[in-house]
């Protein structure tokens, strides 16, 4: 038989076995869809750990050991913004309590403008550029004992005194280095001579860090330049974890759903065993048998999870503008330190890993009721009527 | 076309043991002759039909058709065999249910590669051929069961096969519709010089054919 024959009898087939079509085409479609927008949702949250985790202080890339000739950054494509930092090793006094950490010297506005540190502000204010004053993690606030206001001796790790700053703000990330092993000042504030250079990449929302960082080592190689994947590689696993477990969660559903849809095809041909019958009567071969069946399962199965993909996409995209609030399940996560709203995001990828694994498991599926109706002869099948 | 049986037998295993659904049957039939098939329910006239339509296998003896061995076809000639050379027509009409009277009646012109304007133009001759104008659009759950019978004959015979196997066709039909079945397949047989072969209950066959086959528990208990 022609092809284009094979192919409008297995139209006509599903189009006039509506119901049962339908009741098939529903159990694709909604895994399709749900699979889609989990999926999406899957990438939405790694991105909102990802956020959180860079978007509080690293950026997505840091660069250390810098010369001051080596700023300002040339333009790089997908590079959003550039902080740059001094840093000097100190011991912070009060009260004869010391605690040694890293000051940090930052643009105050341009930080500010960045990073969402300010916004984990305990009490006071992020300190204004030229000021001189510190930004204290509270579990430091705590040990040395100072409160908003108070004045705090900065010495060198010789205990040898530089400066003293006033307590701007104080502030509370949940991330014990953050917290506890760094302050913050304006640059113009920091004292010392021996400071170090480095500066945070912040990069536009689906720019490849690993690219930029290749670039950066091009531009300076006397510099290191680390991607958050490297610095951070607890958030690099969870992420992987993720994308496992999503990867399981595809297949598993898609298991389940191709044993269904077997089961419900092979009940639905079992029902039309007797058209097998007259057809091969007729002297339709076993492969026109074969192609009539899995076109029937394609065509159902293509159409279903293109509609599928399109309601997941659709369902995606409405969340991704109004964002899902988990902040009331997050509020102890170090990876939603700044926000507990996620932002479903489609990748390629997981638009079209869905659809076809449910075009593939709907092939897998067809197995088993094409071999049962090829198997069984006309004269067996008519005789059986 | 001629057919040739030679000592045809089949056996069926079941529950029951083996059973001898035809023994040693041989008979020859010349193109274009009327056939009828006697017997009792369980004598062997399906399996008889069915073995020449080559919808099962002999476990011995030849089915010969024009010089040929039915029986040592391979699957893939046999399928080409049918569409080709046989039309079926069943004691119910077994139209697809899925496919319109038209769709039904295209189903063996494209198996047959008959396309376009020759297979409208046959469609709008069967269908007038079994009185049946305008219903090209109907579905078989539509149509009476003279009308579905008269499509599946229609649909039996749209191809031109040179061989037609007819399983009690009139069983559920009242006698007038018999009738009118019955003069619609002996008129194909004269036109085309198609080779019929009927297996019915109904006596009255016997007068207008050219050949009898009685069998009785798979034999063959009388030829005529």
């Amino acid at each position: 038989m022609r092809l284009g024959f094979v192919l409008k009898l297995a139209f006509l087939f599903l189009h006039r076995s509506r119901k049962a079509t339908f009741v098939l085409s529903f159990m694709v479609l909604t895994a399709v869809a749900a699979l889609v927008f989990l999926s999406a949702l899957a990438v939405g949250t790694n991105d909102a750990m990802i956020g959180n985790s860079t978007g509080l202080f690293t950026g997505q890339i840091v660069g250390s050991n810098l010369h001051p000739g080596d700023l300002p950054l040339p333009a790089i494509a997908g590079v959003e913004r550039v902080v740059v930092r001094r840093d000097l090793p100190v011991l912070l006094g009060k009260n004869g309590r010391v605690e040694p950490l890293t000051l940090i010297g930052v643009d105050a506005a341009a930080e500010k403008a960045t990073t969402s540190l300010a916004r984990k502000t305990l009490s006071g204010r992020y300190p204004d550029p030229g000021e001189a004053s510190i930004f204290l993690g509270h579990a430091t606030a705590e040990r040395l004992g100072v409160a908003v206001d108070d004045h705090v001796l900065i010495s060198d790790r010789d205990e040898a005194p530089l400066a003293s700053l006033q307590v701007a703000g104080i502030y509370r990330t949940g991330l014990t280095h953050l917290d506890q092993g760094m302050a913050f000042c304006p640059i113009e504030s920091l004292p010392g001579q021996q400071t170090n250079l480095s500066i945070a990449v912040f990069l536009a929302k689906g720019t490849a860090e690993d690219v930029v960082v290749g670039i950066l080592r091009r531009i300076l190689p006397s510099a290191s330049f680390l991607a958050w994947p490297e610095f951070m590689p607890d958030l690099q696993q969870l992420i992987e974890l993720d994308h496992i477990c999503m990867g399981i969660v595809i297949f598993l559903v898609f298991v389940i759903v191709s044993v269904g849809i077997s089961c419900a095809f092979h009940i639905f041909i079992l029902k039309n065993l007797r058209d097998h019958g007259i057809m091969k009567a007729m002297g339709v071969s076993p492969a026109d048998t074969a192609l009539l069946l899995v076109s029937q399962i394609l065509i159902l199965t293509v159409l279903a999870a293109l509609v599928g993909t399109v309601a997941g996409v659709v369902l995606a995209e409405f969340f991704a503008t109004v964002g899902i609030d988990i902040s009331s399940f997050t509020s102890h996560n170090q990876y939603f330190a700044v926000s507990g709203l996620l932002y479903p995001r489609l990748t390629f990828l997981a638009t079209i890993t869905p659809p076809a694994t449910a075009i593939f498991f709907g092939l897998i599926a067809a197995v088993w009721p094409t071999a049962y109706v090829l198997h069984k002869g006309p004269a067996e099948i008519l005789r059986g009527m | 076309m001629m057919i040739e049986l030679q000592g045809v037998s089949k056996t069926f295993s079941s529950g029951r043991g083996h059973v001898a659904a035809l023994s040693d049957i041989s008979f020859t039939m010349a193109r274009g002759q009327r056939g009828v098939l006697f017997g009792r329910s369980g004598s062997g006239k399906t399996t008889l039909l069915n073995c020449i339509g080559t919808l099962e296998t002999p476990d011995s003896g030849a089915i010969v058709i024009d010089g040929c061995d039915i029986c040592r076809l391979s699957h893939r000639q046999r399928c080409h065999f049918r569409s080709k050379s046989v039309g079926f027509l069943f004691q119910a009409a077994n139209l697809l249910p899925w496919l319109s009277v038209a769709e039904n009646l295209m189903f063996p012109l494209e198996q047959n590669g008959i396309k376009g304007l020759e297979q409208r133009r046959r469609i709008d001759a069967l269908l007038a051929a079994v009185g049946l104008r305008g219903y090209d659009k109907a579905m078989p759950a539509e149509l009476s069961g003279g009308e579905a019978q008269r499509i599946a004959f229609a649909r039996a015979i749209a191809h031109r096969p040179a061989i037609l196997l007819a399983d009690e066709p009139t069983a559920n039909l009242d006698s007038a519709n018999s009738r009118v079945m019955i003069d619609e397949i002996h008129a194909l047989c004269r036109e085309q010089r198609t080779t019929v072969l009927i297996a019915t209950h109904d006596h009255e066959l016997v007068s207008t054919s050219d050949v009898v086959i009685c069998l009785k528990d798979g034999r063959l208990e009388e030829k005529r």
